[in-house]
């Protein structure tokens, strides 16, 4: 008999910024119990903004309605615990006592500081599986420092190879993107954690940073300097080895006036697409300037205005698909309605489609991939702060007196104040 | 102590840089991953930087760094002949890792498949997934983050849309296939049924957190590209100290009341100028003067470490160079040195998490270098060894 890919693993996760809250989403969506401990009284003042901006009309509290929240908490278990109250903290320890994995997302030290460090917890259980996951890792000598991502991206050296290549230093749009590589590296640490559980019959202790969860996706950048002693330039769209490799403002297009599209041809055959959609399939024969590597590469400046004048002329989507059809590289820089629009997601049926009590009906993004047999399955949307107190507790031995008691005295909660 | 995946046999096929960054770290964390390369080595070798600015299939920058520890076998799959050796090494083999064209890849995880509930567990990668309108375009990095719903946020109001850096898109996507196919792993020693798992480029970046699909779907409302970094938040995301830049947020509370504490101006939290949303563009200026006046007297690791000690989330903006040489990089080991035979020492980055013993980086292999190995070890005689590399089905 089959059943998902974590069925039977037991998971609390007491994170917030949003590499946590979706990794453990991911556990969840691989068929893991995953129980979400919020903080209560209130939530962390870090996860505030990002808790409660962007959210939907609706009647409930803001902090249930905000879209990232509701994308990075599905199929999980909501309890929301005091663990600074007495009460809280024997919750926390019966909590840990019983679960397979627990991720905790702190500045480093933090969760020492409150009496649920790795040597109290391996006590308690022997066979956990802890992963804490601070910004830059649990030891060495920025513990106890906190960040976003910014800031790991900045000390990791790659902020200042994005950006505009003529703008200033730092002058850059914002990016989460140390967000999303956490969060999948979180299940690659939490699978090899259990596997290390399986061979040696005990728990284990993962130090998991962000910053090192992405940095092996550098290479080349890390390898300009290690191998040949240079900084990376600033390029922008552009590669120095390939040309065309730009993005082109369209006339219009599904993003309005926002409509741009990227085009490239690694090869001389992708380039024979782009040089037949422009109509000008001469541009890669034998013998013209342009339909040898080299040559493209010497007229950089001329191939760029050639698709800057094809792509201005046209509508964003038709430009993309006349080239990509005819063997180029091109997409349209999509706007979010191209995750609605695209008849390759509408094809895979990618979009999920959701209802809550506080937000509607919602889309949401699907899931990061597809399974079978055992698909991954949207089977609880985003709980409420502390909607599964009672279930939970329950498993936990507690008897429904006790939860009212604990209720009452702000050991656990179901709702924020004001 | 074994590794957490030792034991584990993963074949890995495409020559891409997706699918090399999709298995180096459970081979790093103890699978033998036997890469499948075509003759004369693909996209993944072929990608630079290379020392010297010399192309070599075994010198670059991105096969050095994500095929550390694995083995090399050249094949020419698309030939029954090559399909044979494929086939009978998938067969003794946990998991194939395939990136190819869509029908290419359906033909491989078919063929897979016909080896019945003992065969491997099949995860394809495609940009798009392996069916539907799209299935056999033509992607790059840099259209896959198009695609992504990513690559328009990352401009300002009115200026070209940028990706990140080169292959960022792309090992996102690969990093995503990881945890799947750990999972896989995982599953399959529990309930022993084999998957067949699908991992499309666009949904995996598209569908993780960092997008503005959701709170465009939560609200109905557009979130404005701002024209450059707004003047009614403050303090800006980054700031210049006298020997560099730092990146900041503590526009919000409690983290603007802990800056001004820090800069020695505690009574600027209190001030209506400068925390009333409606007056703060108009006096941006005012306070800024005071953030000068600071960092006019402070190194960007003076201003990093000061701050930080009052709870500001501050980091310093750090070079390449610089960021092999932080502090917190070099305590922690961060980055590590492989001795790769015909090249010498190389150092990359180390162990994305720290289980203890449970990581390693091994050299990368030269192309082809496991071809004998590999095809004894499943039960080629010599002189079939031979015929097939005749043919020019193995190299």
């Amino acid at each position: 008999m089959s059943t998902q890919l974590l069925n039977g693993v037991r998971v609390v996760e007491m994170t917030e910024v949003w590499a946590g809250p979706m990794g453990s989403s991911l556990l969840g969506d691989l068929g893991a119990d995953v129980v979400r401990l919020e903080s209560f009284p209130r939530p962390p003042a870090l996860s505030r903004p990002l808790r409660e901006g962007n959210a939907a009309p609706g009647d409930g509290p803001p902090y249930e309605r905000a879209g990232s929240h509701h994308l990075a908490n599905r199929n999980k278990r909501n309890i929301a615990v005091n663990i600074r109250t007495e009460d809280g903290a024997e919750l926390m320890r019966r909590l840990a006592g019983s679960v397979d994995v627990l991720i905790e997302g702190y500045s480093a030290g933090t969760i020492d500081g409150l009496g649920f460090g790795w040597s109290v917890l391996r006590e308690i259980n022997p066979n956990l599986v802890m992963i804490s996951m601070p910004g830059w890792g649990v030891e060495g000598p920025y513990k106890g420092y906190a960040t976003l991502g910014s800031g790991l991206e900045a000390t990791l050296g790659h902020t200042l190879v994005r950006g505009y290549p003529d703008g200033p230093p730092g002058h850059v749009p914002t990016m989460y993107h140390t967000d999303a590589t956490g969060a999948v590296g979180l299940v690659t640490a939490v699978i090899a954690g259990l596997l290390r559980r399986e061979a040696t019959g005990e728990g284990c202790f993962i130090d998991l940073s962000q910053a090192e969860a992405w940095s092996w996706q550098l290479a080349g950048l890390q390898a300009e300097w290690t191998m040949n002693q240079r900084l990376p330039e600033r390029l922008g769209n552009v590669d120095p080895h390939v040309v065309p490799h730009g993005c082109y403002r369209a006339a219009g297009g599904e993003a309005g006036d926002e409509s741009w599209v990227v085009v490239a041809a690694e090869n001389d055959s992708q380039w024979g697409g782009v040089a037949r959609a422009l109509g000008h399939p001469e541009w890669a024969e034998s013998g013209h300037p342009w339909a040898s590597i080299t040559g493209r590469l010497r007229a950089r400046d001329d191939i760029d205005a050639a698709l800057a004048a094809y792509v201005g002329e046209r509508l964003a989507e038709d430009a993309a698909t006349s080239i990509s059809e005819a063997g180029g590289i091109a997409a349209p820089v999509i706007h979010h309605i191209g995750l609605m629009t695209s008849p390759q997601l509408q094809a895979r049926d990618w979009l999920e489609t959701v209802t809550h009590q506080y937000v509607g009906t919602r889309q949401l993004p699907g899931f990061l991939w597809r399974i079978e047999p055992d698909a991954p399955s949207w089977d609880r949307v985003c709980a409420l702060v502390g909607e599964h107190n009672v279930e939970v507790l329950g498993e936990l031995g507690y008897s429904a007196e006790q939860v009212e008691a604990m209720l009452a005295s702000g050991a656990i909660g179901d709702r924020y104040g004001a | 102590m074994s590794q957490p995946f030792e034991g584990v046999r993963i074949v890995e096929v495409g020559d891409s840089i997706a699918v090399a960054g999709a298995t180096k770290v459970l081979g790093d964390y103890g699978a033998q991953v036997t890469k499948v390369e075509t003759r004369g080595g693909g996209e993944l070798r072929r990608a630079g930087p290379f020392r010297g600015d010399v192309p070599d299939v075994n010198g670059g920058a991105y096969h050095l760094a994500l095929d550390t520890g694995k083995r090399s076998i050249v094949l020419d799959h698309d030939t029954p002949s090559g399909l044979e050796v494929l086939t009978r090494l998938g067969e003794r083999s946990d998991v194939v890792v395939l990136h190819q064209p869509a029908a290419a890849g359906l033909r491989l995880a078919e063929a897979f498949e016909r080896l019945g509930d003992g065969g491997p567990s099949v995860v394809t990668m495609s940009v798009h997934g392996l069916e539907g309108p799209f299935a056999e375009r033509r992607e790059n990095d840099l259209s896959l983050f198009a695609w992504s719903n990513r690559m328009l946020r990352h401009s300002f109001d009115d200026q070209e849309p940028m990706r990140y850096s080169a292959h960022v898109a792309t090992l996102q996507w690969a990093s995503t296939a990881t945890a799947v196919t750990a999972a896989t792993i995982w599953g399959r020693r529990h309930d022993g049924v084999r998957r067949r798992v699908d991992v499309a480029g666009v949904e995996a970046l598209a569908g993780s957190v960092d997008n503005w699909f959701v709170p465009w779907s939560f609200t109905g409302a557009n979130t404005p590209r701002p024209a450059a970094p707004s003047r009614a938040a403050f303090p800006p995301p980054t700031l210049r100290a006298t020997d560099g830049y730092l990146a900041i947020s503590a526009a919000n509370e409690p983290f603007f009341s802990r800056f001004c504490a820090g800069i020695g101006h505690p009574e600027l939290a209190q001030d209506p100028r400068f925390t009333d949303a409606a007056q703060k563009a108009d006096h941006y200026d005012e306070f800024m003067q005071h953030v000068d006046a600071y960092l006019a007297t402070h190194t960007r690791d003076e201003a990093f470490r000061e701050l930080q000690s009052f709870g500001v989330m501050i980091a310093p903006i750090l070079d390449v160079g610089e960021a092999f040489e932080n502090e917190q990089a070099r305590v922690r080991g961060s980055y590590v040195q492989v001795e790769q035979p015909g090249f010498g020492t190389h150092t990359i980055a180390g162990a994305p998490f720290r289980l203890e013993d449970g990581w390693e980086a091994g050299p990368a292999p030269d192309l082809g270098q496991h071809t004998h190995e590999v095809l004894s070890e499943i039960g080629y005689t010599v002189d079939e060894e031979i015929a097939l590399f005749r043919a020019g089905v193995t190299g």
